[in-house]
This record gives structure tokens, C-alpha cells and sequence, in this order.
């Protein structure tokens, strides 16, 4: 899923943002809202392209799924399954905060009412309300530097993440770990307002794709079910892509088998 | 001394003045006729209840999965993720002879959406034909007909229908999170609708033939979640519950058999509450037609003074006199039991088998979950029945006994000479 | 032979007829006992029955839509946040429920934003039904903040607060305090989250209600959906339900721009819960008939005595009639007894049962004593019953059984009466009775 590129992008962000505040005062000569600025400018308008294969392990059955993907900032995704046979051109958009499912067998696009927000995007641990949420991790949350140092042999930073006052998110804090010698993200655990752990996703297998570092596996698993995960392969990638715009992201597009 | 002559005499009395007798009789026997009348309505009104709501989307027992309920979760199918021979399973639940018929289910949620509408609805896949046996709510289509197997035909509720703006023949997308975690999708036509009165049935279900909604979700054909029984008597539930128990193995399937006893225990308690009324009703409907006998009785004994003092003066014992007197109103009680199983037995009967229809006055009302129309339906009920002829031949000679203690306390001297 | 006037008439027959009655104490007490019970004892069903039907009206809409309810015409099948009442026709109802005229009868007003949307939690995420209320108003109008069985119902002061179901709170695995999270499609169409705080948790009894219902204040569902000053209905709660058809046309009358606009219908409880409706009057069918039984059985009883009267009378008819006195006359004596007699039981038994009334009216009288626990569950309609009930007096309906019982005391004495004007005076004089 774009979740990757997503994650990269924040953990850039998130790293840009705390070093201000690593600064002390009288040091302080760069300013954060300038570096905000100058992140958002940075990732605004990347887009990518690539494919994955995702694999569900459910108490009740194994998939395996092999999709292409595209995104354009934080606002746009496409989704198309490529196999197996039985679901491609199965396709899901993400417009800002509306997601629309198409199904080939019946050509139909459906657009997913608030009611199913919560249900599992694809049959995977990941809900439709996290492809909308995951661009708005800046702005739903406030980031502190928890811990930096080492962690079972690699320099972290580890940034916890509290929702704001009155953020319309259902954690009560989320953490992540980012390796400082590259800016990868580790993993990110999510935590209820109790202090219970819900989920955990984790990065690996870092590689150069599309002429930049990224890990190539995200792995998601559910606290309360320990047999269960969701894991995301990315085959190749590919940054800014040409001709990749909005008009891209539209329900024709959509409803293209191809 | 036998006691005939004083049974003769009662009788006797009683055949002086017809009109008398009649006029107290008919005091009797209307309240008997409302007694039973009343109650045979009261219960009349219960069974329609307990039959519609449990007859109505399917049977007085289910059977499913030991961990189906509460949750329904598509993945817990009879006999688990092996299924079950089907065929067997139902051949074995119909071996008893209290059950009528059995029919298997299939559920799983999803959207059912045309054009633009869409809606959140319970997909439920049956076998037609059996299911027409079973439940009733596929019984009279409001239009169309039912689904055929292998053609992808879909059947909605009215309110459903409405809410997708569609009519027969209109073809629906239906999508439902299948049990290999795929997206189940396919189109399908509507060939039909239902209506149960119940809004959040109409809305809700959408109905298929069990094979289409399992390919549907992907469950195998063994897969079913449910397999609902009738029985004969909504009232043998529990006990056919543990017959049909053993009959399928319930045990080795892990399966539990439930009757609609645990699943609306609200419908008892409303057919207890109903039947507690019965008791009030003879109560106050006897306690009035008691003072029509007893002052029918106290005029009877008043005006035979005169015979009590000569039957007192020629030796009766005054426990002779009551017991006449009681005879009589036993009699009396007789006789307007008779009237009134004559009044009430033709009505009975009448309204038991060809109940006049009062639905027209307030259209359908919804009780416990369940539609009934308000017709004069009337349940025999043997039981009360007798309970009220004794209530009735009680009355008559309770109401006398006073008039009877005063009959033979009458002091013969006295009266003889003309006082 | 001089005639005397028809008041001495009168005068004469009435005392005939009293004096008779008062003669046979024992038979005219018998049957006036009969009658007092028999009339008090419909008074008082009466009043029950009406006590019992004004609860389940209260309480359905009280759960429901009020007495009175005022939404877009649209609203009440689609459900939809789409079919609101717009700002000015809110403001214009709350306007007309303040005139003069209407101001007084009004009990309660509960304005609401009705969304169907999502609630979520780490643990998971259900279907919801969505109340956005005025926490006070709310409070005097439904019954679902005495549910409540953890922390409390929404106070005026509150903004992220919600009120949930026990059902739901066991399936999203919530506690007092815990993170909510709404989402719904708000008024521009787009899907919308709102962080509310579960501060109190209520069990109804009706699955459906306490899985799906949540309650949040009304100013932070505007906020969340985008609808300004919009609600999606106003429920208005009167005194009684008789004032209801009053109410509905005046409310028709003052608003009438928006409704014939399209914008908003008026509905009395009757069409918003026909249900409900049903079963009152199948009800009070049911008590019709047993009245009915009741009639005739007294009925007879009255025939009978009065019949009895006559025939033991004949003697005395005869010596009457000798004297003077017409058949008519002697028709009208006996009429005059009946008469007399069911008057007087009937105001006494009315004036028991009133009595009677009157002495429940502050309590209630208490089913369960009849009928046992059996009542605790009962639902008809969606309306659970309360076993204390409350005997409604009316005055229409107290005269209605006074003129009933007259009626009857009429009828049942004609057949006497009639027969009275049969007697033959030579015959009966033979007997020595």
C-alpha cells in the first residue's frame, strides 16, 4: 500500500520537525515553521508508481494478492489488483477523504459509505479509515522526541505521537521508530487511551528502489489476535513520475481493467 | 331418607315460574359465554403472536453452531469449517413427528445497491421450496415471485426496494465480504418482493437460493449457518428441542438446538401476563351474576315460606330445607350451563375455524416484534372452559346458600297462620 | 270523579315506587349492591384502562417523537441528515410553541440532529444511530437518561461528551472516559470525524437500542456535520394526549409558509406511530366488550328484579287499579322503580368508583400484584410497560357510563313496566299475594 510512501515522507517530516526542538533556544537559527515549510515543499506533488504483493494470515484463511500502485502527495491513490485472476481489476481510489471501491466482475464502482469506513480495506488488517487518516498524521497529533539513542544495535529516534485536544482519531498514542542513520522508519506501534497496545507495524529488508532507500516489507499485525498479519512487499517503484497528476486520479481511471 | 325428593322438589320449583328461572339463567349463561368467549379471544390473540413472530422469518427451533450466537460471524458454520452433509442433517431434524418441516440458512452482510442507492442489508440464502414450508414470510409475495437457483435472482423486502428505488426485473449489485477474505461480488435481477409489516425486516433481508450465496461468499456446499424447525405446537418447542437434539448428534457437531423459548423469552412472559388475566376476568364477570342469583333466590325462598313451614312442621330437618334449596340452585346453575354452552359453542366454533376479520377498523399492529391482524380468531381451551362451568354452578349455589339458611330458619307456626 | 292534576300524579307515583323498593330491603339492596359495584367497577377500569393507554402513549413518545413532531416531510422514511428542518423553520417553530395559546400546554420541546454514521475505537468499529440533543431539554423529555447504569446522562455544559449503550460499549470495548470516535457524511456530503468521550452508559433492553444509540449535545453535532443551526426534527410533549389534535392544527396554521414550502410536515403521535396507535384502540375494544358483557349482565340482574317486583305484586296492582290508578299509571310505577333504583346505585357506584379513582390517582395502583413479575418485559409496540399505573379520570367518560347505566336501568325496566299495564285486576285480586 502507499502506507510506505506515506511513512517515508512523515518520518522525513517528523525528523525535520523535532530537530528544531532538539536545538536548544540559543541555537536556534533555523526556524521550525520555515523547515515545516520547506518539508512540505519537498514532498508536494511526489508522486510514485509501483507494485506489491500482500499477503493476509487470518485465523480463517491465507492470501496472497499481487497489486500497482500510484500516489500523488498525500491526497491521491490508486490501487489496482493484478492477481490472482479471480480479482483483477478489482481497484480502490483514495480522493482526499472519499474512497471508492470498482468491481470488475460486475463493473461497478461503489463508493464506501460511512458505515464500512471501518471495515478492512482488501480483507487486510488495515481499515479504509487508515488510507484516509495516515495523511493526516501532522496534523491530528503532537510529536515529541521520547528516546534517541541505541536500540538492539541501531541508532533511533523514537518519537511518541498524542492526538490533539480534540483530534477525531481513536488512539491514545502512537510510536515511532526511525533510524537516524537514514531517516528509515523501524516500526509503529499503535497504543489505546488505556496504554494497550492495539497493533504494530513493522519496516524491513531496506533496498534501493527507484533510486532511493526504502524498506521493502511492512508488516502489520493485531495485538489481540497473535496469529494474524497483514504484510506489503513492494516489487519495484518509482518516484516522480511523469505526466502523473490529478486528472490521473479520477473514477474513469478507476474503472480501467488495465 | 334419600335425598331424591329434595332434588325433585328444587326441580320443580324451578319449572313454576319460567320466565324467572329463564331471566336468571341468562344472567349465567351470558357471563359464561363472555368468560370463554373472552379468554378463547384473549388466547386466540397470544397464539397469533407466538406464531407470527416465530413462524414468520422461520421456525419455532434453530439450530446452529454452538458459537454462532450472539456474534453470527460468517465463519461459524454448522459442523465448523467442514460443514455437514445437509441432505442428512435435515432428513435427521425431520424424524420426529412434532416437527413439520426444516429448512437450512445461509447469512452473511453486505451492500445491495442499484444505480445510486445503496444499502447495508443481511443476505439470507434459503432453500424456496422449503422455506415456503417453514416460514411464512415468503408466502404471499407483494409481487413476482421467488428465486430460482443458478440465476442469480434476488428477492427484497418492500422498504428495501423502495430504498433502492427499484422494481422487478431491476438489477442489483450485491457485495459482501467473503469467507476467503475476497470481496464477494455479483450482479443480480430482481424477481420479487415480500412484506412482513415489520420495517426493520422489510429493509433488511435480502433472499437468495442457498447455492447462489454460498458461491457468493465462498462456502463450500455443506456450509450452512442455520437450520430452522417447525413444530406442530409452538407450546412443544422445548421439549421437541431436546429430541432434535439427539436426532442430528449435537453433541459430536457441536451444535446447539434452540427454541424460541431462550430466543424471545419477552413473548413468554407476555403470553404468562395474558393468561394471568383469566382468573380477574371469572372474578369479577361471577362475582356480578352472583347477586342476580341470590336475589333471584331470596324471592324464590321468600314466596315458598309457606312450604318450607309445612315441610318443617311435617319433620324436615332444617339441613333439609337448605339442601332443597341448594338443589335448586343447582339445578338453576345446571340449566344456565346448559344455555350457555349453547350460546357459546356455535360463536366457538365460528370464530375458531372462519374468524371474522377486523382489520379494516385498525389496519395491522405490531406487538412483541411480531404483526398480527386483529381478527376474532378464538382458541379453544378446554381447561377454562370446565374452570368457568364450575365457576358458574359455584355461583349459583354460593349465591343460594344465604337464602337457603334463611329458608330453613322460617318459623312454621308463624307462617302457617298466615303471618 | 274529579281528576287530580298530573303533578300529584307524578307525586303519587313516585312515592308508590319508593315505598315498594323500601319494602323489600333485602331484594332492592341485593340488586342496588349489584349495581353500585357493577357501575363503580367501570368507572374505575374506565379510569385504569385510560391510565394504562396514557402510559404507553406517554412513554412511546417520549422514546419517540413526541406528542407532536415537526421535520421534514421526507424524514421520517429516509432517516436521512439530508431531510433536515433548515434554520428559519426551526426558529419559526420554536417562535410558534412560545405564543401565548400554546406556550402553556407545551411540557417539553426535544430538538435533535438525527445522522447515521460510524463509531470507532481502537478495539473496532460498529454501525451507529447518532442523536445530537439539547442536553436539558433531553433530559425532561426522554426516559433514556434513567437508564443510565454508569456515570451520568449529558449535562448543558457539556461539549465531547456521548451517551452510550451498554451493547455498544461491550463491543467497542469501552469504559467511562474512553476515546469515541464518530464518523458520518456531513452536510457538504463529505465524511466527517468527531472525538466524543463516553461520560455515561445506559441499558435500555432493546438490543437495538443499546448497540446503535449514542447521544452527544447538540451544539458539537452541528459543529461535526457542518449544519449550522439546522435540526432534523422537534418533538413537542403536552400535558395530555387529548390536546394533541388542538396542538397539531395550530402548529399546521402558524407554519403554514414552510409546509406548504415542502419544508416540514406537522405530525401528531398518531401518524408518527401508528403502532402504537393500533394497539390503544385494540385495547380499548377489548375493554368495550368486556364493558359490553358487563352491561348485560346487570342488565339482567335489573330485569329480573324488577320483573319479580311485579309479578309478586299483582295482588296489590289489583287493589290499586281498583282504586284508580290506570294501567298506564301502574306501567309508570314500576318504570318508576326501576328507574329509581338504577339512578340511585348508578350515582352511588359512580361515586365509588370515582372514589376509588381518586384514591390511586397519587400512586398508581400496582399491576404486579395481579399479574406478577410478568409484566416487567412486556414491549408492545416498542413500549415497555410500566406496572404502576395511574387512573385517568374524565369527566366525559364518567358521564358517558352514567348515561349508559340510565339507559340500561330504561330498558331493562320496560319489559316490567309493559307488563305491569297487563294485569288483570279481577284475577290478581284473587290470590292472596
Amino acid at each position: 500500500m502507499t502506507g510506505c510512501m506515506g511513512c517515508a515522507r512523515q518520518t522525513v517530516g517528523l525528523v525535520a520537525v523535532s530537530m528544531t526542538t532538539l536545538v536548544p533556544p540559543s541555537y536556534a537559527q533555523v526556524d521550525p515553521y520555515e523547515i515545516m515549510d520547506r518539508v512540505d515543499q519537498l514532498y508536494r506533488g511526489e508522486s510514485s508508481h509501483g507494485t506489491s504483493t500482500m499477503e493476509v494470515v487470518t485465523e480463517n484463511w491465507d492470501r496472497q494478492m499481487t497489486m500497482e500502485l500510484w500516489s500523488l502527495g498525500n491526497d491521491f491513490s490508486l490501487v489496482r489488483i493484478q492477481a490472482p485472476a479471480r480479482e483483477a481489476g478489482t481497484a480502490t481510489l483514495k480522493a482526499d477523504r472519499d474512497i471508492y471501491n470498482y468491481l470488475p466482475k460486475v463493473d461497478r464502482t461503489i463508493k464506501i459509505p460511512a458505515s464500512m469506513m471501518g471495515g478492512s480495506w482488501m480483507g487486510s488488517h488495515f481499515t479504509n479509515d487508515d488510507l484516509v487518516q495516515e495523511s493526516r498524521l501532522v496534523d491530528d497529533y503532537n510529536i515529541d522526541l521520547s528516546f534517541d539513542g541505541d536500540r538492539d544495535g541501531t541508532v533511533v529516534w523514537e518519537f511518541t505521537l498524542i492526538p490533539k485536544a480534540e483530534a477525531a482519531v481513536v488512539w491514545g498514542r502512537i510510536e515511532y521508530e526511525v533510524r537516524q542513520a537514514d531517516y528509515m522508519p523501524l516500526g509503529v506501534r499503535y497504543y489505546d487511551e488505556d496504554g494497550e497496545l492495539a497493533r504494530t507495524m513493522e519496516f524491513s529488508d531496506f533496498v534501493t528502489l527507484g533510486g532511493r532507500t526504502v524498506p521493502r516489507l511492512m508488516m502489520m499485525r493485531p495485538a489481540d489476535k497473535p496469529g494474524e498479519h497483514t504484510s506489503m512487499r513492494y516489487e519495484d517503484l518509482e518516484f516522480d513520475v511523469e505526466d502523473l497528476d490529478e486528472s490521473f486520479f479520477s473514477l474513469r481511471t478507476l474503472q480501467r481493467r488495465r | 331418607m334419600s335425598q331424591s325428593p329434595w332434588a325433585r322438589i328444587g326441580m320443580r320449583n324451578l319449572g313454576r315460574h319460567p320466565k324467572r328461572t329463564l331471566l336468571t339463567a341468562m344472567g349465567l349463561a351470558v357471563g359464561f359465554f363472555a368468560s370463554v368467549v373472552l379468554v378463547g379471544w384473549s388466547q386466540g390473540l397470544v397464539n397469533q403472536m407466538v406464531e407470527n413472530s416465530t413462524s414468520l422469518l422461520g421456525g419455532q427451533l434453530e439450530i446452529h453452531d454452538a458459537e454462532f450466537l450472539p456474534e453470527r460471524s460468517l465463519y461459524d458454520t454448522i459442523g465448523g469449517r467442514d460443514g455437514v452433509d445437509l441432505d442428512q442433517l435435515l432428513t435427521r431434524a425431520t424424524s420426529d413427528v412434532r416437527v413439520v418441516a426444516a429448512a437450512p440458512r445461509v447469512y452473511a452482510g453486505g451492500l445491495v445497491s442499484s444505480g445510486n442507492s445503496t444499502v447495508a442489508g443481511m443476505l439470507m440464502g434459503v432453500d424456496p421450496e422449503r422455506e415456503v414450508a417453514l416460514s411464512r414470510f415468503l408466502d404471499v409475495l407483494t409481487a413476482g415471485r421467488l428465486p430460482r437457483p443458478g440465476q442469480n435472482e434476488l428477492v427484497v423486502g418492500t422498504e428495501m426496494a423502495r430504498q433502492l428505488e427499484t422494481e422487478i426485473g431491476g438489477e442489483l449489485v450485491v457485495v459482501a465480504p467473503a469467507a476467503d477474505g475476497s470481496m464477494g461480488n455479483d450482479l443480480f435481477t430482481l424477481v420479487g418482493t415480500y412484506r412482513t409489516g415489520l420495517g426493520e425486516i422489510d429493509s433488511a433481508f435480502a433472499v437468495l437460493p442457498v447455492e447462489d450465496l454460498q458461491a457468493l461468499v465462498v462456502l463450500s456446499a455443506g456450509r450452512v449457518h442455520e437450520i430452522a424447525v417447525s413444530t406442530q405446537d409452538p407450546w412443544v418447542a422445548e421439549e421437541v428441542a431436546l429430541a432434535v437434539t439427539t436426532a442430528v448428534d449435537g453433541d459430536v457437531l457441536e451444535a446447539e438446538v434452540v427454541p424460541w423459548t431462550e430466543l424471545n423469552p419477552a413473548l413468554v412472559e407476555y403470553a404468562r401476563l395474558a393468561s394471568s388475566m383469566y382468573g380477574v376476568i371469572l372474578v369479577i364477570v361471577f362475582g356480578l351474576a352472583m347477586f342476580g342469583v341470590a336475589n333471584t333466590m331470596l324471592m324464590a325462598t321468600y314466596e315458598r315460606r309457606r312450604e318450607f313451614a309445612v315441610m318443617l312442621a311435617v319433620g324436615t330437618t332444617p339441613w333439609g330445607v337448605v339442601l332443597s334449596v341448594l338443589y335448586e340452585a343447582l339445578a338453576l346453575g345446571l340449566f344456565a350451563l346448559v344455555l350457555g354452552v349453547v350460546m357459546t359453542a356455535p360463536v366457538m366454533i365460528w370464530w375458531h375455524n372462519a374468524p371474522p376479520d377486523l382489520t379494516g377498523l385498525v389496519g395491522e399492529i405490531e406487538m412483541m416484534g411480531s404483526v398480527v391482524s386483529l381478527t376474532m380468531q378464538v382458541e379453544y381451551d378446554v381447561n377454562f372452559a370446565v374452570m368457568t362451568a364450575a365457576a358458574l354452578l359455584a355461583t349459583a349455589v354460593v349465591a343460594a346458600f344465604y337464602p337457603a339458611v334463611r329458608a330453613s330458619r322460617v318459623p312454621p307456626a308463624d307462617i302457617l297462620s298466615g303471618l | 270523579m274529579t281528576r287530580p292534576d298530573s303533578s300529584s300524579h307524578i307525586g303519587v307515583i313516585l312515592a308508590l315506587a319508593l315505598r315498594n323498593l323500601r319494602r323489600q330491603v333485602r331484594r332492592t339492596a341485593l340488586t342496588a349492591t349489584a349495581l353500585i359495584l357493577g357501575a363503580g367497577l367501570l368507572v374505575f377500569s374506565n379510569a385504569i384502562g385510560d391510565g394504562t393507554h396514557e402510559q404507553w402513549i406517554d412513554d412511546g413518545v417520549r422514546n419517540g417523537s413526541g406528542h407532536v413532531t415537526i421535520e421534514h416531510p421526507a424524514f421520517r422514511m429516509s432517516q436521512k441528515l439530508e431531510d433536515r428542518l433548515g434554520a428559519e423553520v426551526r426558529a419559526a417553530t420554536v417562535a410558534a410553541l412560545a405564543t401565548e395559546g400554546l406556550v402553556d400546554r407545551v411540557t417539553g420541546v426535544s430538538e435533535q440532529l438525527t445522522i447515521s454514521g460510524m463509531a470507532s475505537s481502537a478495539a473496532g468499529a460498529r454501525p451507529a444511530q447518532i442523536l445530537g440533543v439539547n442536553p436539558e431539554a433531553e433530559a425532561a423529555f426522554t426516559t433514556i437518561d434513567e437508564q443510565v447504569i454508569e456515570g451520568r446522562y449529558l449535562k448543558s455544559d457539556d461539549r465531547l461528551a456521548a451517551y452510550v449503550g451498554v451493547g455498544l460499549m461491550d463491543q467497542l470495548d469501552l469504559r467511562l472516559g474512553s476515546r469515541l470516535v464518530l464518523t458520518g457524511q456531513d452536510a457538504e456530503q463529505e465524511i466527517a470525524g468527531q472525538l466524543v468521550r463516553v461520560v455515561g452508559v445506559f441499558r435500555n433492553g432493546a438490543p437495538s437500542v443499546d448497540q446503535r444509540v449514542i447521544h452527544i449535545p447538540l451544539g458539537i453535532a452541528a459543529e461535526w456535520l457542518g449544519t449550522g443551526d439546522d435540526v432534523s426534527n422537534i418533538a413537542v410533549m403536552v400535558a395530555d394526549s387529548t390536546e394533541v389534535s388542538g396542538l397539531v392544527s395550530r402548529l399546521r396554521e402558524a407554519l403554514a409558509g414552510p409546509v406548504d414550502a415542502g419544508l416540514a410536515t406537522v405530525l401528531g403521535w398518531r401518524e408518527a406511530m401508528p403502532a402504537l396507535a393500533a394497539m390503544v384502540v385494540v385495547d380499548e375494544y377489548g375493554n368495550y366488550f368486556v364493558f359490553g358483557i358487563l352491561f348485560i349482565i346487570i342488565g339482567f340482574g335489573i330485569v329480573n328484579t324488577v320483573l319479580m317486583s311485579v309479578l309478586h305484586r299483582q295482588r296489590e296492582f289489583g287493589v290499586l287499579q281498583a282504586l284508580g290508578l290506570t294501567p298506564r299509571q301502574t306501567g309508570a310505577v314500576v318504570f318508576a322503580e326501576g328507574l329509581l333504583l338504577t339512578a340511585v346505585s348508578t350515582l352511588v357506584g359512580v361515586g365509588l368508583g370515582v372514589g376509588m379513582t381518586w384514591y390511586f390517582f397519587g400512586d398508581g395502583l400496582d399491576m404486579t400484584a395481579l399479574a406478577g413479575d410478568a409484566m416487567a418485559n412486556v414491549d408492545l409496540a416498542g413500549v415497555v410497560m410500566d406496572p404502576i399505573v395511574v387512573p385517568m379520570f374524565s369527566v366525559v367518560r364518567t358521564v358517558q357510563m352514567l348515561g349508559w347505566m340510565m339507559l340500561l336501568g330504561v330498558l331493562a325496566s320496560v319489559y316490567p313496566a309493559v307488563r305491569a299495564t297487563r294485569i288483570d285486576v279481577c284475577e290478581s285480586m284473587k290470590f292472596d299475594r
